[in-house]
């Protein structure tokens, strides 16, 4: 039985400030990390702590790994301290995965926002290595301002793909930047979209807001309540069942989730706190 | 099967002096002037404090089993051989939901686990009730059936010895060589019936006029207003949940030297009353206020885990409402409120 408290070091390789606040760290785990996408990992900074963050890479890359963290609390703090060849430690990986098998021959929405962008990169990655099997893949991105945009210098790379489409959208562009795509709210972009929505699914990630709105224009839009898979990340702080501070009523955040599909929790409460 | 209870208390103080290889020796001893029971290790000193028969002990049986405090990484190599002895029927109770949450999930804890492996677990029937003993409400008996390695009844001078699992077999091996032993007769079976139903009848006296309610699910449609009210005079401190028997919310801290490539993972209990948990970064947490997590706990053992594992997390053992610094019998307002949202 695998010792769930177990670290593995990871030798922290290279650092991509993507935003003012936004780092993706890519670290190479001693042993391989086997995840699927949308599986989470518990990293820690040594004698500061750890937290929940959910691979932001391919699942088919199990040696190296990408990360990618905004900083908006003590440990993310110190993430944004930390300096190339440095060891992280990871536990894991912990929860459900986005069900890549239910979305061949589909056409799959990818709705996200902010740092949400961050497990979705990691699903688009490791659907672009097999794209054939999809009907289409649209993912749709948002950030507040151009400066706020992550992951900007793959988006050329993204857009290769015959039936891969990738649109961005900026909420604001500040005087002195400079952006020639979308402006507007990200969950807007669906409006411009050709959306197929009759079975087909949708995974939406981002600020709780954008969730909460993102889930109901797709409602709106004729996606199925079990067709919406959300990435629900709360503070999951052991990753397996036992600490209870992910629950959310009956459901665990960590085991059960962190994707959950809209149906399974829909009566849940303060699901978008 | 009858063994003296003198034979039974000296045989206790062989196996902390050594007999049975046991590391620790834990059992219910009278705790100062007062009669309340702390489970503590056996001394020879402590000897005539030894009470097997009361209610249950100040403290659970889950601090032996699952530490306040414990390195989980790297994890220990060896774990103390325990035997608890005066184990009353709620915390077996308390024992089976810990067993559902640590060791039959998707992951097992590692140390809990091998605790358990090693600690043997002599239950014994309650002799007298507590004013905030509450098994009787909760489905509970004042006396254990089964989960206990072995489980004492008294009986005059005597107990009744019952096994109840193959350690528990081995056990009584081992103090059949030290101790003489003799069948109970009819008489001493019917008087220990008669005795289980005595305590039975004193916990229904001592909760009377409080009622049982089914299905504890309608909790969850009691307005805010109600919930704001039962925790009117709570102030979060958390006592509650660290003196729970089933309670297991753990945080886990990083014990490791900055920049250090050695990782020290230590767990150690959290509560759901303070604010800190849950919390997120950047400083959101989904039960800001006392009242919302007053009402998660109370959902959390009536709701929640009655879905999770099929029992409700209350064993109806009464040392929240004992540690309560506000002592008003909050678990038996719980109790009666169900009835109240559902009228």
């Amino acid at each position: 039985m695998q010792n769930p408290y177990e670290v593995i070091p990871c030798y922290l390789y290279e650092i991509i400030q993507e935003s003012p606040l936004i780092r993706t760290l890519r670290l190479k785990p001693e042993k391989p990390l086997h995840f699927k996408t949308g599986q989470f990992v518990e990293l820690s900074v040594p004698g500061i702590g750890e937290g929940p963050f959910t691979p932001s890479s391919s699942h088919y890359l199990s040696e190296n790994l990408d990360v990618t963290i905004m900083k908006t609390g003590f440990v993310t703090e110190y993430v944004h301290r930390v300096k190339a060849g440095d060891t992280l430690g990871i536990r894991g990986p912990f929860g459900s995965h986005y069900p890549l098998e239910k979305f061949k021959g589909k056409d799959v929405l990818i709705l996200g926002g902010g740092c949400g962008l961050a497990p979705l990169r990691s699903l688009f990655l490791t659907m672009l290595t097999e794209n054939k099997d999809y009907n289409s893949i649209t993912f749709c991105a948002g950030a507040k301002t151009p400066k706020d945009c992550i992951y900007k210098d793959e988006a050329s790379e993204w857009r290769k793909y015959d039936n891969v489409r990738f649109l961005r959208a900026v909420d604001m562009v500040p005087k002195g930047e400079e952006w020639n795509e979308n402006v507007c709210l990200v969950t807007k972009l669906l409006e411009k979209v050709q959306l197929h929505a009759d079975g087909n699914p949708a995974i939406v990630c981002g600020p709780p807001v954008m969730m909460k709105f993102g889930t109901k224009d797709l409602l709106k839009y004729g996606y199925k309540e079990e067709n919406i898979y959300l990435s629900m990340e709360k503070k999951m702080y052991c990753g397996f069942g036992q600490c209870r501070h992910c629950v959310m009523g009956k459901y665990y955040a960590c085991k059960d989730g962190p994707v959950f599909t809209y149906d399974k929790i829909k009566n849940e409460e303060a699901i978008w706190e | 099967m009858l063994i003296l209870k003198r034979d039974f208390n000296n045989f206790l103080l062989q196996l902390s002096d050594g007999l049975g290889n046991f590391d620790n020796v834990i059992v219910p001893q009278i705790s100062g002037n007062n009669s309340s029971f702390f489970l503590k290790k056996l001394k020879k000193e402590t000897g005539e404090k030894i009470n097997l028969t009361s209610y249950r002990s100040i403290n659970p049986v889950k601090y032996f089993l699952y530490p306040a405090r414990e390195r989980v990484y790297p994890a220990a190599e060896s774990f103390p051989k325990n035997i608890i002895i005066g184990v009353k029927a709620c915390d077996l109770e308390a024992i089976k939901i810990l067993d559902k949450a640590l060791l039959n999930g998707n992951f097992v804890e590692p140390s809990y686990s091998r605790l358990r492996e090693n600690t043997l677990i002599i239950s014994a029937d309650c002799e007298e009730v507590s004013k905030t003993c509450h098994c009787s409400l909760v489905g509970g008996k004042p006396y254990a059936e089964e989960g206990f390695d072995l489980n004492l009844s008294s009986v005059y001078d005597y107990y009744k010895i019952q096994i109840g699992s193959e350690k528990g077999k081995e056990f009584f091996e081992l103090m059949e060589k030290e101790i003489k032993e003799k069948e109970s007769s009819p008489e001493e079976e019917r008087l220990i019936r008669d005795n289980r139903k005595r305590i039975e009848n004193e916990l229904l006296d001592v909760n009377k006029g409080y009622t049982r309610d089914k299905d504890y699910s309608k909790l969850r449609n009691a307005n805010e207003e109600s919930w704001k009210e039962a925790s009117r005079n709570c102030v979060g401190c958390g006592a509650c949940t660290n003196i729970c028997p089933t309670c297991y919310c753990l945080i886990l801290n990083d014990e490791s030297k900055y920049n250090s490539e050695k990782f020290i993972k230590v767990r150690s209990y959290d509560s759901c009353q303070w604010f800190g948990y849950a919390r997120v970064a950047g400083g959101g947490t989904p039960r800001p206020k006392v009242h919302q997590r007053f009402r998660n706990r109370y959902l959390c053992k009536f709701d929640y885990m009655q879905s999770n594992f099929d029992q409700i997390g209350c064993t109806g053992c009464g040392r929240c409402i004992e540690a309560c610094a506000d002592f008003r019998q909050v678990v038996q307002n719980i109790i009666n409120k169900a009835e109240q949202v559902t009228k």
